[in-house]
């Protein structure tokens, strides 16, 4: 068998360079950066206008052309009648050329005759006839006629020799009135092409309204899943092309959603089956600890383990269910006003470190949030072990004002730590599921599974508040947790939990 | 005499673990898998505190506390998978007098027992019958009436009336009556007062809808009035 040895092929970077250079060009032409909706409506615009535009012109042409010709007709065919009356009128009396001229009509005219001009208006002398027409009727001997500029308008001259008489008629008739027909034919269909392009463009945005409004309900709805509303459809529609964009939109929600809840189902369903033998666990562990005593060294420090671990385990799960509730939006929080300072307090006495201090500034003792206590007292709880197991420090917590809000709408409870503070880019990695990275690697020893922090930003987002972690500013070493949370503005005195149905977003 | 617990549960493991450290406190532990077992066991022999699980096979915990309800006043701690879902105030409503989330601490469970089994606080003396207007209470008998009729309430109701009647006028915040009707700290569920609040208004209200005796004070709490 052979092979066939690649050949060496041409250069391709000509044929790209080429390529690039029209793909850069027609980018340049193409406005890509306009919106479908601009788009749709330049095009729209700019084709009524070019339309009405070609419209008015042939139109304008046309008339034009008719008009002028029907005029100049009826003036040849006067000017010959006239040049009739002024032979007869001189050839019964050649001496009054004048009287000739003057007897009838109003155009303006001229009679050379005997190498002498005679004119009945002043507004036509012979410097107003072009010489190729004086050539052409006084040497030629042919009747001719001609337009030309007189004064402000175009005028229409004939000029017709007179047999026998040795004389030559010329006619002069303004052609104002044709003018000014004709401007005023221009003014309409000028008028008539700016309304065209007007309506043009409003047919455009009536248009491009419609066309993109799928689009922004698309997106829409699109948003709205991202925010975790998998309820969340397009309307469907009897138009054939946008059904293809629904149909497939609503698919890949449906798909979502079966996906998203089947993984949120396995989580809980696996949560929840852990609990039962968790339960018999702990009882157990219990029951052999109360004889702790009556057992021999070695099984009391495997005791110790035991039930230390089935805490753990048992914490595990409980933040994994929890987890598994957010992930589901099936939180329901049972909200009531809560005395910020008290709330804090009390919330620490149950934490890991009950003697960790309070620090709070003036007139924050005040403050009421409204919010899920027992959820509430997690945040906390979670900040203080991980200040705890990270700083290996004592914590402390600091309440007071939000620094950016002058209004004090915004209360901000601080926990912070002279641990080791936070390596540049942890800072929102540290809210990540069982994140572990960086110094974070600390904590992973043997307490923590690394979901305090994910559940205690997921539980502030859910209260409508921010978290977030930075360095300390003060020059120490450490990091430091804030909480903001909405002042509750108390209007009418609310008694207790009120039920907060609303399924979290 | 021992204290009598009567555990509900179809986890064979769970009650046996349970049993063990209930067995602990020196109590007596009687178990039953089904809830139509539990109600035969409670008919021959009552027990002091019921424990139910509301994941049952058969009746339900729901119903099988409500069917424990019509035949005695018995102290009921519900077993709920979860804390915010309708099971905590359908269980509530449905006769239970506590409840605990799986999985629980048993050292925790014993705490709810001996709460609910508490005695009512003694009375002041010459206070041997408090009266609020047509409501009777008789601390020292256990006996409430209204209008001059006898008014069946669980232990729990009454010790929550008691506590309330302690301080005539006196208004009682939520966690005030949990503590001293539950036993429970700043953490306890506030559900616990309000459903009990409206059991006890149904039976000692004239209009439990426009109550006169058992008042809301908004923003504050209770208060009992004549």
């Amino acid at each position: 068998m052979t092979f066939t040895q690649p050949t060496t092929r041409p250069p391709r970077y000509r044929r790209t360079r080429a390529r690039r250079i029209i793909r850069n060009t027609a980018r340049a032409l193409l406005p890509r950066r306009i919106g479908l909706r601009h788009r749709i409506l330049i095009s729209f615009g700019a084709g009524a206008m070019i339309l009405s535009a070609v419209l008015a012109i042939t139109t304008y042409g046309f008339t034009r052309s008719s008009f002028v010709q029907q005029r100049e007709t009826a003036e040849i065919n006067q000017a010959f009648a006239n040049a009739k009356r002024v032979q007869t009128d001189l050839l019964a009396n050649p001496a009054d050329v004048i009287g000739a001229l003057e007897q009838f009509g109003s155009a303006q005219r001229l009679l050379y005759s005997n190498g002498v001009w005679t004119s009945n208006s002043k507004g036509f002398t012979q410097a107003d006839i072009p010489t190729a027409l004086k050539t052409r009727v006084v040497t030629n001997l042919k009747a001719a006629h001609m337009i030309i500029d007189h004064g402000v308008n175009a005028a229409l001259i004939v000029g017709i020799p007179l047999e026998q008489t040795n004389a030559f008629y010329f006619e002069l008739e303004s052609l104002r009135q044709t003018e000014d027909a004709l401007r005023s034919v221009f003014i309409a269909l000028m008028l008539s092409g700016a309304i065209t392009t007007a309506v043009g463009i409003g047919l455009g945005l009536l248009v491009s309204g419609r066309t993109v409004r799928p689009l922004v309900q698309a997106a829409q709805a699109a948003s709205a899943i991202a925010e975790g509303r998998f309820d969340t459809r397009l309307e469907t529609t009897q138009d054939r092309d946008l059904q293809m964009l629904t149909t497939a939109f609503n698919d890949m929600v449906a798909t979502l959603q079966t996906r998203v809840e089947r993984d949120a189902r396995f989580t809980s369903d696996v949560s929840h089956e852990l609990r039962s033998p968790l339960m018999t666990l702990a009882a157990s562990a219990q029951v052999m600890h109360s004889r702790r005593d009556e057992l021999p060294e070695r099984s009391q420090a495997a005791l110790d383990l035991l039930i230390g671990d089935v805490a753990r385990f048992q914490g595990l799960v409980e933040d994994l269910l929890e987890i598994s509730r957010f992930d589901a939006g099936a939180i329901r929080l049972i909200n009531e006003p809560l005395a910020l300072l008290e709330f804090v307090r009390q919330a620490i006495a149950v934490s890991s470190l009950p003697r960790t201090d309070v620090v709070f500034a003036a007139e924050t003792d005040q403050i009421l949030v409204q919010g899920d206590k027992r959820r509430l007292a997690r945040v906390f709880a979670n900040l203080i072990d991980n200040a705890r197991i990270h700083s290996g420090g004592k914590p402390k917590i600091i309440i007071q004002f939000a620094d950016d809000d002058p209004t004090k709408s915004r209360a901000w409870v601080i926990v912070e730590d002279d641990g080791s503070g936070l390596i540049d880019g942890e800072e929102e990695k540290i809210f990540e599921r069982f994140s572990r990275g960086g110094s974070a690697g600390q904590r992973a020893g043997s307490e923590g599974a690394g979901l305090g922090l994910a559940l205690a930003a997921e539980h502030v987002a859910l209260h409508s508040g921010s978290i977030w972690a930075e360095n300390r500013h003060d020059g120490i070493r450490g990091a430091r947790f804030i909480v903001e949370l909405e002042i509750f503005v108390q209007n009418q005195p609310a008694l207790g939990p009120q039920r907060n149905t609303e399924t979290s977003s | 005499m021992a204290i009598r617990v009567l555990t509900v549960e179809d986890d064979e493991r769970i009650r046996a673990s349970v049993k063990l450290a209930l067995e602990d406190e020196g109590w007596i532990v009687d178990e039953a898998p089904t809830g139509e077992d539990a109600i035969a066991i409670f008919q021959s022999t009552p027990a002091d505190v019921v424990l139910i699980d509301i994941m049952l096979p058969g009746i339900d915990g729901f119903e099988l506390c409500r069917t424990l309800r019509k035949l005695s006043d018995v102290p009921i701690v519900m077993v709920t998978a979860r804390v915010d879902t309708h099971d905590v105030v359908a269980g509530l409503e449905a006769g239970a007098d506590d409840y605990l989330t799986k999985p629980f601490a048993p050292k925790e469970l014993s705490a709810r027992i001996r709460a609910l089994l508490r005695r009512v606080r003694p009375s002041a003396p010459g206070h041997s019958k408090l009266v609020f207007g047509n409501l009777e209470i008789i601390p020292d008998e256990g006996k409430v009436t209204l209008g001059g009729k006898d008014v069946p309430l669980t232990k729990t109701e009454f010790r929550l009336l008691c506590e309330l009647a302690h301080d005539p006028n006196g208004v009682f915040s939520r966690e005030v009556l949990l503590d001293k009707v539950w036993g429970h700290g700043y953490f306890g569920d506030g559900r616990l007062v309000d459903v009990h609040i409206r059991r006890l208004r149904m039976k000692v209200e004239v209009d439990p809808a426009e109550p006169t005796h058992v008042v809301t004070v908004r923003g504050l709490g209770y208060r009992l009035q004549s």
